[in-house]
């Protein structure tokens, strides 16, 4: 009495509206790079790692009512025990509450995760962004030579045969043979290759140009470096590395932390060490001019020094640090004094200790501020890839 | 690899009509369509509708469904049937005969409520299927058109799907228009006597709150192009096609599984077949803790009307009623207790849902009443078009009921409409007891 219908098509129909979805997905992966650099160790792995990122899925929005106590829903449990007032499922915060300390963990938002590598991340982040003048005229080059794949040619050796480009070309002479005239599917026998339909991978050398960074984290972790400035440290560390990987074919990476000493480490020790006396900013820099003496002589590598801290070095270093800023701003292609939290207020110290305000290495780093030497405030996420574009994004 | 073949399927499904006409139901003729779990998930994605428009929304959900589905976390449904003229359905070829037999039966349970429920009578199952193509085929024209494009379409149609579901909720009641009113009006003024009618100003708009958001829009604006009304008029018309079927999930449901019980109690299918029919029925109908399942309370609902007043009552209820009034009407205390039915509230101090009210003697009408504000479209809130000023400004209105919206999503969507008219609209509501101005 009913039809029955056995239904068959290839097509899968919602192929455009899924590839139109994901192109906004992709900008949305652009405009949310805090979620982006996830809890997961990105800083140093290899491009080809695939990493999964956490996306807020394009939302629509609707009228809908507040989850609060006038919003009554209601649950059954049958053959259970309920009573007036119990708590019931997890504990959870309000979504307008939850601010940026844990994104994506508000229920009911709707998450992706989408998996991709390093460089097609890197690709995403910095594609839009104009390669300053600056760096490119500073890279410094060392040439290699290497095979690459070159196209396909009508001759070679057998093992280079391309089974796929020499069916194509047969395709591409038989359906000409149809047209024409020649050829009859229906009558004559199969369609013959012929000699030159075949095709050869062809692999030619190519002259590469090597270039070799190394970049430098310097981070202070004294106690006063908390765990949100760390992330937002990190956050930026992941950018400026990425970008460096992007333009360079090789990148090394030294993490240097400092308190009133410092020490080389990796990378997780770097953003989870437990923080610990006092600060001497100097002790870091010196660390970076001994590194760069014993493994990258600045004649070979592009060096790169990345300095964070909250500016609450003891007053006495400064002077020093500032000589150090300074002897490493020489043999350095861009450096970088990062400064996590608000401005420092004099107000505040002459309250409280009664004499005139001192100059904090702010203050004191203003004064090699220049091309190659940048000062870069970070108060919240957002300042991230603004600083950013400040220091990469040429003179716009 | 399938345990059934399509002669199988043609023989179950003869039986299965036979009974159900035995039992007084009359439905749609059914075309089921044999595909595959990928195409399920395509049609899932277009809510079954084989001919609907384009939009990156469903393609997000169907990555969501897929998602899921490879995840584990989520089956697929049984069955998917349309309200329409024949109704279309699908099988899919994955699953086994046991399964499809449940499915065909259930499937002549909707297509008997799509046919004879009365939320249903003005949605046009005869058509549906060809306007839907038709729209399709005017959205991909719009698209295609190269001085409008994707993206001029997208954001009307986005704009669009923020208010769907502003809609009347009167299905079946047929809108008036302007004119109409206006004649409405005017009659009532010129034969009042009392002089209750002297300040009514006859030259308003509208006339009386409008309901239906989008259509006034699209009849309203000033600046929209007709290729814009046209896509309003779409959204709208698909929306007043689907409200029915959001007025009565719970019966509708119910309704299916109790007829597919029925139905299969009385093929006589082989044992083996009837244990899985089991397993997937209780699966189906089985209550979810802390929530509410459709399935579980229509199905409960229904079987109690059966016992107290018989099946030809129950082929009354499925005709007359919606998920409101049928809950208003039977859901009472016994079956309150019996499902143990509690109202919840997330209590935000705490950061916990907390249970506020019980199925207790006196209490359970609470929890009912609680319920029944979320049935339907109770759940979406009400905004309504209170007026359109000489100066283009239009005035909307949340109309309170206890709830207050959440203001970064209102936020959002206001946005939309306000880009949808092109600036100039004000909204009101209340937020924590105070009169709130977007």
């Amino acid at each position: 009495m009913s039809i029955f219908r056995e239904h068959k098509t290839i097509a899968d129909r919602a192929a455009s509206d899924r590839s139109r979805h994901r192109q906004k997905i992709e900008k949305a992966i652009k405009e949310s790079i805090r979620d982006v650099v996830a809890e997961e160790s990105i800083i140093g792995q290899s491009g080809k790692k695939k990493i999964r990122i956490p996306v807020k899925g394009i939302k629509e929005h609707r009228f809908v009512y507040g989850d609060n106590e006038k919003n009554k829903r209601v649950g059954s449990a049958q053959g259970k025990n309920v009573g007036k007032g119990q708590r019931i499922g997890h504990r959870r915060r309000r979504k307008s509450q939850e601010g940026d300390e844990s994104p994506g963990n508000a229920p009911g938002e709707e998450m992706y995760e989408i998996e991709m590598s390093l460089e097609e991340l890197a690709g995403y982040l910095f594609n839009d962004l104009e390669l300053p003048e600056l760096a490119k005229k500073s890279f410094k080059f060392t040439t290699q030579e290497k095979m690459k794949r070159k196209g396909k040619r009508p001759y070679g050796i057998r093992p280079r045969l391309s089974k796929k480009e020499t069916i194509k070309q047969k395709i591409r002479r038989k359906k000409a043979a149809i047209k024409a005239g020649t050829y009859n599917p229906e009558e004559d026998g199969r369609f013959t290759f012929h000699e030159s339909d075949l095709r050869y991978k062809h692999i030619a050398p190519v002259i590469k140009e090597n270039t070799a960074a190394v970049v430098f984290f310097v981070m202070d972790v004294s106690g006063s470096m908390t765990k949100s400035k760390k992330f937002l440290a990190r956050s930026f560390f992941f950018l400026l590395y990425q970008f460096l990987n992007h333009k360079y074919s090789s990148t090394d990476v030294v993490f240097i932390s400092h308190t009133a000493e410092a020490q080389e480490v990796n990378e997780e020790q770097f953003f989870t060490q437990v923080p610990n006396g006092g600060t001497l900013v100097s002790t870091g820099l010196k660390k970076v001019e001994e590194v760069i003496e014993k493994r990258y002589h600045p004649n070979n590598w592009n060096i790169y020094t990345f300095y964070c801290g909250d500016g609450d070095n003891w007053a006495i270093d400064n002077k020093e640090a500032l000589a150090a800023f300074r002897r490493l701003k020489e043999n350095n292609q861009v450096m970088c004094y990062t400064e996590i939290g608000q401005a420092h207020h004099y107000r505040e110290y002459s309250l409280f200790s009664g004499h005139t305000p001192e100059k904090k290495l702010w203050d004191w780093t203003k004064l090699i501020e220049d091309k190659e030497f940048k000062r870069i405030r970070l108060e919240e996420n957002k300042d991230i890839w603004s600083a950013f574009k400040k220091l990469f994004g040429g003179r716009k | 690899m399938s345990d059934w073949s399509m002669t199988e399927l043609q023989d179950w499904d003869d039986k299965i009509c036979t009974l159900g006409e035995a039992i007084g139901l009359d439905w749609y003729p059914i075309e089921y369509e044999i595909c595959d779990y990928k195409e399920m998930m395509g049609h899932m994605a277009y809510s079954g509708l084989p001919t609907h428009y384009r939009h990156w929304s469903y393609g997000k959900s169907f990555d969501r469904i897929q998602t899921e589905y490879n995840l584990g976390m989520s089956g697929l449904p049984y069955e998917m049937i349309i309200n329409s003229n024949p109704s279309i359905s699908y099988l899919m070829t994955e699953n086994p005969m046991a399964t499809h037999i449940l499915t065909m039966a259930h499937c002549v349970g909707h297509s008997d409520f799509f046919k004879n429920n009365r939320m249903f009578a003005e949605t046009g199952a005869d058509t549906v299927i060809s306007r839907f193509k038709s729209a399709g085929k005017r959205v991909k024209k719009y698209m295609g058109d190269p001085n409008i494009g994707i993206k001029k379409v997208e954001r009307i149609l986005d704009a669009c799907h923020a208010v769907r579901f502003q809609v009347p909720r009167t299905p079946g009641i047929k809108r008036r228009n302007h004119k109409e009113l206006k004649k409405y009006y005017q009659k009532l003024i010129i034969n009042d006597k009392t002089g209750s009618w002297d300040k009514f100003d006859i030259n308003k708009i509208p006339l009386e709150p409008d309901y239906n958001l989008l259509r006034f829009v699209a009849e309203n604006s000033r600046y929209l192009e007709d290729w814009e009304r046209d896509l309003i008029r779409i959204v709208e018309q698909e929306s007043l096609y689907f409200v029915p079927q959001a007025f009565t999930k719970i019966m509708n449901e119910g309704w299916a599984c109790m007829i597919h019980e029925k139905i299969i109690n009385a093929l006589g299918i082989p044992d083996d077949y009837f244990l899985s029919f089991i397993r997937l029925h209780n699966q189906v109908i089985r209550p979810h803790l802390g929530r509410v399942n459709p399935y579980h309370l229509g199905y409960k609902i229904f079987k109690y009307i059966e016992k107290k007043q018989g099946f030809d009552e129950c082929l009354r209820v499925r005709k007359d009623h919606n998920d409101e009034t049928f809950i208003k009407t039977y859901l009472d205390e016994e079956l309150c207790k019996e499902l143990n039915l509690f109202s919840y509230s997330f209590h935000t101090k705490e950061g916990y849902n907390k249970i506020t009210e019980v199925s207790g003697e006196d209490s359970w009408r609470r929890v009912r009443d609680d319920l029944i504000k979320n049935v339907g479209l109770n759940s979406v809130p009400v905004v309504l078009v209170k007026e359109l000023k000489k100066d283009g400004t239009l005035i909307l209105k949340h109309e309170h009921d206890g709830r207050d919206l959440e203001l970064s999503e209102a936020n959002k969507v206001f946005e939309h409409i306000n880009d949808l008219w092109q600036g100039g609209v004000k909204f009101t509501t209340i937020i924590e007891e105070e009169a709130w101005e977007f």
